[in-house]
């Protein structure tokens, strides 16, 4: 899916300067076979959280154009958007949005039970390979933040998608735990010929990426 | 796992609120609603004429005894009822001006006279329908509706005749004629029995007869008008009591007092109906602001799921049936209630007298569907507006 952004300026941030990098009140395209590993980097308050929440559809108070497929989204009917958020475009929050009354599996199944991406055993053995299948059964409320970032990644791989976005997902990972997810990440997407959208605080040296967009 | 999600933590006192008040409304609303349409079908079918209607007459006195007050109606007079508020209609009751004989005309019916006496009523205050209360010249059958004292009085000759009593459908089917005459003629009809009333004692004939007969056999007297037949609005029977006390008028006593409990006893209900449907309002508001705020408490998990990829169509009728589920069991568990009442209620009614149907109204019935169908419509109406301001925020 090919996402293309014209001069778009989320309001909450017209009163800020951009630099002429920055993503906002460009224009700039990106395209899941060619900018499959896209990586944006910007520091606190620069809208990362906004450009997740218009990528699906949560906001709309903007100017300038955002299309899907040279389809411009505010033409967007709510089963339009439904498509999207279900089939099209997977977000790992930065506050994770979990269900803190339910069970680490709970939160997963309540994604898998709608999109029947992966069978039971296909869930368990994700959960081991994030070192969280003993605590499958624990109230999320209860987990570490750095368990719970792990949990919101595999709730965010059940479903189909063409883009994933992840909003600073691995902040409260240690490096070897970064790295096992963002490997599932990269073998899902591999899989299923999906992009990611990567965003992060500080400028990132350990990986391989596509394209570079900044804030 | 979605109702997990959204109702695992409620705050149960409202929602116990909700459904006590609503059991309690449904209750009452049923409960009116049947007992309403059973009092005002009291004492239907039993009678051949129309409901609320009567005879009235001016009472006697001893000086209208002694001729020195009139006890007959002007045309003026009875003009001047049918404009009360309270009447839906007046006309007046022609008497006989010639000699009228009652005979049994049947070979299985032992022969049996007496003097009668005939009025004429409008078929409009007749239960039947108006083609079978006509009479023309040249017709050799005349509708009559005979007093039902006079049926008790004829079941008493044949039972001291040795022939079993009749039934009233029985006596419908046995031929009776008329004689009519005065000091020069005589004329035989044949009659036939199409109803019986406990209002009047005299036997009723169409109007047509009366005047071909009248003008025909008539003796020379004067026919004065000394019977109006009157019928009163629907619940309007406390005023034409109240009427005829002023007017110095007079009625058979059992018909005033049937239409009086049936005024009263259905002004009861009316207002328990307008309770019931207050009640139920006010229970039905404490639903739907139950319903606000289970969203409002949910509208963390609301979004999330919303984000996550899930209609909310889906989630509307997740909360419409969770709320619909709760309201059809309490209609249910009211509609119980109403018919363990009913068993009391209805042996109240008999104690005191009044035999109404034992059966279950159809409009009470149809009333709780509506109830229940207009609280899932504002459920769902509640929801959506809700749920549907949660997906782009």
């Amino acid at each position: 899916m090919k996402i293309q952004f014209s001069e778009v300026l989320p309001e909450p941030l017209s009163s800020i300067n951009h630099n002429e990098l920055s993503i906002w009140n460009s224009n700039f395209s990106l395209d899941n076979v060619k900018d499959r590993r896209t990586i944006l980097n910007a520091s606190s308050g620069k809208g990362k959280t906004t450009f997740s929440n218009l990528l699906l559809g949560i906001r709309r108070d903007y100017s300038g154009k955002i299309d899907y497929d040279n389809r411009d989204v505010s033409s967007f009917s709510i089963a339009d958007w439904v498509e999207i958020r279900e089939r099209k475009i997977s977000v790992v929050h930065q506050d994770l949005q979990l269900f803190s009354n339910l069970t680490a599996l709970e939160n997963i199944e309540v994604k898998n039970e709608l999109t029947k991406t992966f069978s039971f055993p296909e869930l368990e053995d994700l959960l081991k390979q994030v070192d969280l299948f003993d605590k499958k059964d624990q109230l999320v409320a209860t987990m570490s933040m750095g368990q719970k970032q792990r949990i919101a990644i595999i709730r965010a791989l059940c479903q189909p998608f063409e883009w994933i976005i992840l909003d600073e997902p691995f902040s409260h990972l240690d490096e070897t735990n970064s790295k096992i997810c963002f490997e599932i990440i990269q073998n899902r997407c591999d899989i299923i010929d999906a992009g990611f959208i990567l965003t992060s605080l500080d400028p990132v040296e350990d990986f391989q990426f596509d394209k570079y967009l900044k804030l | 796992m979605l109702k997990k999600t959204l109702f695992q933590n409620q705050d149960k006192m409202q929602m116990i609120i909700a459904i006590l008040g609503s059991l309690i409304g449904l209750v009452f609303l049923i409960s009116s609603i049947h007992y309403l349409i059973r009092i005002n079908e009291f004492g239907k079918g039993e009678e051949i004429l129309g409901s609320n209607t009567m005879i009235i007459q001016k009472k006697v006195s001893n000086s209208s005894s002694l001729k020195l007050t009139k006890n007959d109606f002007t045309r003026e007079e009875i003009e001047r009822f049918k404009n009360e508020p309270f009447v839906a209609d007046a006309q007046v009751v022609i008497c006989n001006n010639f000699n009228v004989l009652l005979l049994t005309d049947d070979p299985l019916v032992p022969k049996f006279s007496s003097d009668v006496f005939l009025q004429t009523v409008n078929a409009k205050f007749l239960d039947v329908p108006s083609k079978k209360w006509t009479w023309k010249e040249g017709d050799t059958i005349v509708p009559i509706v005979m007093p039902r004292d006079f049926l008790v009085m004829l079941n008493t000759f044949m039972s001291a005749s040795g022939i079993p009593q009749v039934s009233e459908d029985l006596a419908k089917d046995i031929k009776f004629k008329l004689r009519i005459s005065n000091d020069s003629k005589k004329d035989f009809i044949s009659a036939k029995i199409i109803g019986f009333t406990n209002e009047i004692p005299s036997l009723l004939v169409p109007e047509s007869f009366m005047n071909y007969s009248n003008q025909k056999y008539a003796t020379g007297k004067e026919n004065k008008i000394t019977n109006v037949m009157i019928s009163s609005k629907e619940g309007e029977f406390g005023n034409m009591e109240k009427f005829l006390e002023e007017r110095g008028l007079e009625s058979r006593k059992s018909q005033v007092i049937i239409g009086k409990l049936k005024s009263i006893v259905s002004t009861l209900f009316i207002v328990l109906l307008v309770i019931s449907i207050v009640t139920v309002l006010i229970s039905g508001l404490v639903f739907i602001q139950y319903m606000q705020l289970l969203i409002a408490n949910n509208q963390y998990q609301i979004r999330t799921l919303l984000r996550l990829g899930y209609h909310p169509a889906k989630l509307i009728v997740l909360f419409t049936r969770y709320l619909g589920l709760t309201f059809g069991f309490v209609t249910l568990i009211a509609f119980l209630l109403f018919l363990i009442e009913k068993v009391f209620v209805d042996r109240l009614f008999e104690k005191g007298g009044i035999e109404i149907s034992h059966s279950l109204s159809i409009a009470s019935l149809i009333s709780i569907f509506i109830t229940f169908c207009i609280f899932v419509s504002l459920s769902y109406l509640v929801a959506k507006r809700k749920i549907l301001n949660e997906f782009f925020s």
